[in-house]
């Protein structure tokens, strides 16, 4: 079941957000709670809560579990100025 | 004594302004009913204008849904009607959006649009009060302009749907907004003067305080006074004169695929158009012929109005080439096919040959272009990075002659601020102030449009210039065409200054390596290409029949992928996966072309006898090289002749090794020479067998790894910058050099490194009866910010690198003496670099590599890079690297090292092409590259296409009398039968297909 959402991720969502010029990948799944890291432009967005609820629909409506995610953000150097 | 700084808490008057002219955009709607039946399909983007449609269907869509999705395109459809009190109005469509939409009501275009637009007029398009909408919209998480603040913030994958209405405006309020758009832009521009810009604060606020925000009572009576107090106040002069020129720059793939730019393209074309019928006096330039191709097969009605405003003037079709290339690493008969399939479309469909280059965002510009320009009917070049981007040197001119590497010269426009601008007065102010050629080149080209993903100029921009003649600090503005703009103020200026050289540009200059695949593949199949084009083209001089839409269809993929974003590897990683695809594609259709012609003998495709060695594939081979079994062999075959391959004859005990002091260490001596091959695989000696040369420097190495942080910053696939050199990184030995095989002819050494990530192993593969010593890397990369290079210090005085430019070479400085020099740190080549001096030298020939690094005493070249943004996985994976070290007499020229070169690139080819014999003894005496062979593209004429790449004269003996050809294969004059050939001279001609 573990490998199925990182497979899901891996094959299904990550191709659509790269295509937007963002990155995600899987990090873990403990029980119910997903940990996705997110690279790219996805580092960045100010709006990044909305694209994690809809990665969480996306596993309840095509593997039909609710997953809790915990979104890793990791920019690189040129945009970490925090 | 204690120091209390003064800090003002309170509103300035200047900040009571700005708030208010804030206000004014609240007064724009004047009514507004909300479009509530309103539908929703999600959709992806599979293929041009393809879709797969997601699940859910179609569902309603509400004011305050999230809509779209990553990688999303939506289709929405809605229905109202006007109301009645709309009546004999001006309506608009409204909506907000950072998505980019096509808006179709009643099944006509009717605009588009974007973060930088929000409503449409529909009057003129529109006969009836019922509304049937249908929207394609497409999001991009990076909006198409980061430039424009307003949208930045609201960029990402999913959106709030902010309702659509059918609104009217206030006129007299927009009317003022765009005088107050323009004015406040003055009053905050520095490049006003301080005077004027405190009169401007003053009066403007002046004007605001007539206006109610509640009611917009005083809208009229402030515009008055604007109009008499700052409009009409001539006091204050400015001077300059401005050509405005409007254009959007379209990257075909960037932080979007290919198949995303078809509906870019289409949405920044409808705009122009609509934004033609509103304001007559509106020019717009477009590029790139792709775009129109795919506007012509996807929106067929769109590109029937594009046709007619182009025959009205409005619409130009400017830059005369199939896409905006990259100028550095695409070879010369590419950027020609670039010209070749622009032009010929360009005539097809509107009757116009265009005679300018159009190439705003590339990374600086071979100087091999001019030429290829001039003989492609181009006399115009524009391309602005150079002004805008250098690094280090300020371009000393805008407006000038090109010289290029053969003597051609073209008229030249290094604009002097950003292709990319929205025509605020302070932009153009600038523009002026920047201009160097104030004095000789005429006007100065100010471009205005948004731009990268398309978009293009909007309606306020036009306001813009339709009010800088009533002001008077503004330079004197023209809005015009791009061809007339060159004409007016290039043609025949003898004022101009003549720029003699490449036009390099100081920065970008790790697109030369950046995304090595793409490289590799791209010179491959410009060589495929040409043996598979000269072999159709052989057969059908014979009357075979010649696949003229094939070879051309995998011509336009190849130069597709040339795009200035593609192949210098600077976009997402999608967009390498779709190249890459695209490239196995080609290659697939050119082998089953070649199938066609396939033989049993060898056929050696190079115009000169082919006797150097050669690696032939044969799976019972005994060596293995690229992963790929064959054995190697002199074929000794003529030019353009076929015939047997057959192994070296090998020799026994023709290498000898022992072990140095050093540990690790070896000492090599084969027939030829003495080889000191240190265990890192670097050659630290390297001596003739009788003593007369050593070719390394002391205290110097050949072939040397070195691994460095390079950490360029925010452009990353872009750059290489100076800092690369601050941190080496260690590259730990895991098996030093070895030797791993050895026959009668060759043998080889190996050594192997590991960083904690990566696999690196070098192949030193050394011959029993060559000085030719081949390097082969095999890398499993997987590096983050780090430049691999390997370097060359050879025992050679000189202070000139010599670079291979695809048609000629170029010499370039090694010294750093001026800050001109110190820039060209990192510069391209194509098949080989050489240093000589005076009777001897070494030369490095590649098979796909670009990047050379000009360093202290040594040269290097760049082999991977590991960059992260756009594509995080950029060059991650397994390589396959080589290229030939050869030390020779002479200098490069009297070494042959371009036939050398040539012949590493070019394979053999199983086939057996019959050509008069006449015909390949003139071809193979002429000394000349045979670039291209083709049949042209009106099927008339045998096309046959040579370049002189040495820089000397030649003199062509033709068997029988040919026409003169430009590079779009229009025959001219009377046939001849010989030419006189000047330095590094690109002819073409034609001989008539009976």
């Amino acid at each position: 079941m573990k490998e199925t959402v990182k497979d899901y991720i891996e094959a299904v969502l990550s191709p659509r957000i790269q295509a937007d010029g963002g990155w995600v990948e899987f990090v873990s799944l403990e029980g119910e709670n997903l940990t996705l890291l997110f690279r790219g432009e996805c580092s960045k967005c100010l709006i990044l809560d909305r694209c994690v609820s809809w990665i969480a629909q996306k596993i309840r409506e095509d593997l039909g579990r609710d997953v809790r995610i915990t979104a890793v953000r990791k920019k690189p150097f040129f945009w970490d100025r925090a | 004594m204690a120091h209390v700084k003064v800090v003002r808490r309170s509103m300035r008057p200047e900040e009571w302004t700005d708030l208010r002219f804030g206000w004014l955009r609240r007064g724009i709607v004047e009514e507004k009913e909300e479009i509530t039946e309103l539908t929703i399909l999600d959709a992806r983007q599979i293929s041009e204008n393809e879709y797969e449609y997601l699940d859910g269907g179609e569902r309603p869509l509400k004011n305050g849904d999230l809509y779209f999705t990553p990688d999303g395109t939506a289709f929405i459809k809605g229905h109202a009607v006007i109301p009645p009190a709309f009546k004999g109005r001006d309506v608009y469509f409204f909506l907000k959006t950072a998505a980019e939409m096509i808006v179709k009501i009643n099944g006509k275009f009717v605009g588009g649009i974007d973060p930088n637009r929000d409503r449409v007029l529909l009057n003129p398009y529109i006969d009836r009060d019922e509304l049937f909408i249908e929207i394609e919209a497409y999001n991009r998480s990076k909006p198409d302009d980061e430039r424009n603040d307003a949208v930045i913030g609201k960029r990402g994958c999913r959106q709030i749907f902010e309702g659509a209405y059918l609104c009217t405006i206030r006129e007299n309020v927009q009317s003022l907004i765009y005088d107050y758009t323009l004015l406040m832009d003055v009053a905050h521009s520095e490049y006003f003067h301080e005077d004027y810009r405190k009169f401007l604060f003053s009066e403007l606020s002046r004007g605001l305080d007539k206006i109610d925000f509640d009611t917009w009572e005083g809208v009229d009576e402030a515009a008055a006074y604007i109009q008499k107090h700052i409009f009409e106040n001539t006091d204050f002069k400015g001077s300059g004169d401005v050509a405005l020129v409007g254009h959007s720059h379209l990257d075909i793939a960037y932080y979007w695929r290919r198949i995303h730019a078809v509906q870019k393209n289409a949405r920044t074309v409808l705009i122009q158009l609509r934004l033609m019928d509103k304001y007559p006096e509106f020019r717009y330039t477009h590029t790139q012929a792709y775009t129109y191709e795919t506007l012509e097969t996807y929106y067929p009605e769109l590109f029937a109005e594009l046709k007619e405003k182009v025959a009205s003037g409005q619409f130009e079709p400017v830059g005369a080439m199939y896409i905006e290339p990259d100028c550095n690493v695409p070879a010369a008969e590419s950027l020609i096919r670039q010209f070749l399939y622009g032009q010929h479309y360009f005539r097809e469909k509107f009757g116009q040959t265009v005679d300018n280059a159009w190439l705003p965002d590339v990374f600086g510009n071979s100087w091999i272009m001019p030429q290829i320009m001039k003989k492609s009917k181009v006399d115009y070049f524009v391309s602005n990075k150079m002004s805008t981007w250098n690094d280090t040197n300020r371009f000393p001119h805008n407006n000038f002659i090109w010289k290029g590497i053969d003597g051609s010269r073209v008229y030249a426009c290094v604009p002097p601020t950003h292709f990319i601008t929205w025509n605020m007065p302070s932009q153009i102010q600038e523009n002026w102030e920047a201009y160097q050629d104030k004095e000789t080149g005429g006007q100065t080209l100010s471009m205005y449009g948004y731009g990268d993903g398309g978009s293009g100029v909007t309606e306020e921009m036009l306001e813009m210039a339709r009010r800088f003649d009533k002001l008077s600090v503004m330079p004197k503005t023209e809005m015009t065409g791009g061809a007339d703009f060159l004409h007016k103020n290039l043609k025949d200026n003898k004022k101009l200054t003549v720029w003699d050289g490449e036009l390099y540009l100081e920065m970008h200059r790790g697109t030369f390596t950046t995304k090595a695949n793409l490289k590799k593949m791209n010179r491959l199949l410009e060589f495929k290409l040409r043996e598979a084009e000269m072999l159709c083209a052989f057969a059908a001089w014979r009357g075979a029949d010649y696949p003229a839409d094939e070879l051309r269809a995998c011509w336009k993929k190849l130069l597709l992928n040339q795009f200035h974003d593609i192949l210098p590897g600077s976009h997402i990683h999608p967009v390498y996966e779709d190249a890459m695809a695209d490239y196995m594609e080609i290659g697939r259709r050119l082998d089953a072309i070649l199938a066609k012609y396939a033989a049993d003998t060898w056929f050696n495709s190079l115009p000169f006898e082919r006797d150097m060695l050669t690696f032939i594939p044969d799976e019972n081979g005994p060596v293995v090289r690229e992963g790929v079994k064959g054995f190697w062999a002199r074929p000794h075959l003529p030019g353009l002749t076929a015939g047997g391959a057959e192994p070296l004859a090998g020799g026994d005990n023709w290498l000898s090794i022992s072990p140095l002091l050093h540990e690790g260490d070896l000492l090599i001596v084969t027939p030829l020479y003495r080889l000191c091959l240190h265990k890192d695989g670097s050659i630290s000696g390297w001596w003739e067998k009788d003593g007369s040369r050593q070719w390394v420097r002391d205290d110097h190495r050949l072939n040397k790894l070195h691994l460095w942080a390079d950490n360029p910053g925010m452009y990353d696939a872009w750059d290489i910058l100076p800092n690369y050199k601050d941190v080496e990184i260690d590259l730990p030995i895991k098996e030093k050099t070895r030797l791993t095989y050895q026959d009668g002819v060759s043998a080889e050494f190996t050594v192997d490194f590991a960083t904690e990530k990566s696999t690196w192993r070098m192949i030193v593969r050394l011959f029993r009866d060559s000085r030719e010593i081949e390097v082969e890397h095999i890398a499993d990369w997987q590096e983050k910010h780090r430049l691999m290079k390997v370097n060359f210090g050879p025992n050679i005085l000189t202070r000139e690198l010599i670079c291979d430019t695809s048609a000629g070479f170029v010499k370039r400085p090694l010294t750093k003496n001026t800050t001109w020099e110190q820039a060209r740190f990192e510069v391209c080549h194509h098949k080989w670099f050489d240093l000589s001096e005076t009777g001897a030298g070494v030369a490095v020939i590649n098979s796909g590599k670009y990047g050379v690094g000009i360093e202290d005493g040594e040269v290097s070249l760049s082999l991977l890079r590991s960059t992260i943004r756009p594509d995080i996985t950029s060059d991650m994976g397994r390589h396959h690297i080589k290229y030939l070290i050869v030390p020779h007499g002479g200098d490069a020229v009297q070494a042959g090292i371009n036939r050398l070169a040539f012949a590493y690139n070019v394979p053999l080819a199983k086939a057996a092409p019959a050509l008069p014999e006449a015909w390949r003894k003139a071809l193979c005496e002429s000394g000349l590259w045979l670039q291209s062979v083709k049949v042209s593209e009106d099927g008339k004429y045998l096309v046959l296409r040579m370049s002189e790449q040495d820089g000397r004269r030649a003199l062509v003996r033709f068997p029988q009398g040919v026409y003169a050809m430009n590079m779009l294969e229009d025959a001219d004059g009377e046939p001849f039968d010989a030419k006189y050939v000047s330095p590094f001279e690109i002819v073409t001609v034609g001989i008539p297909l009976l």
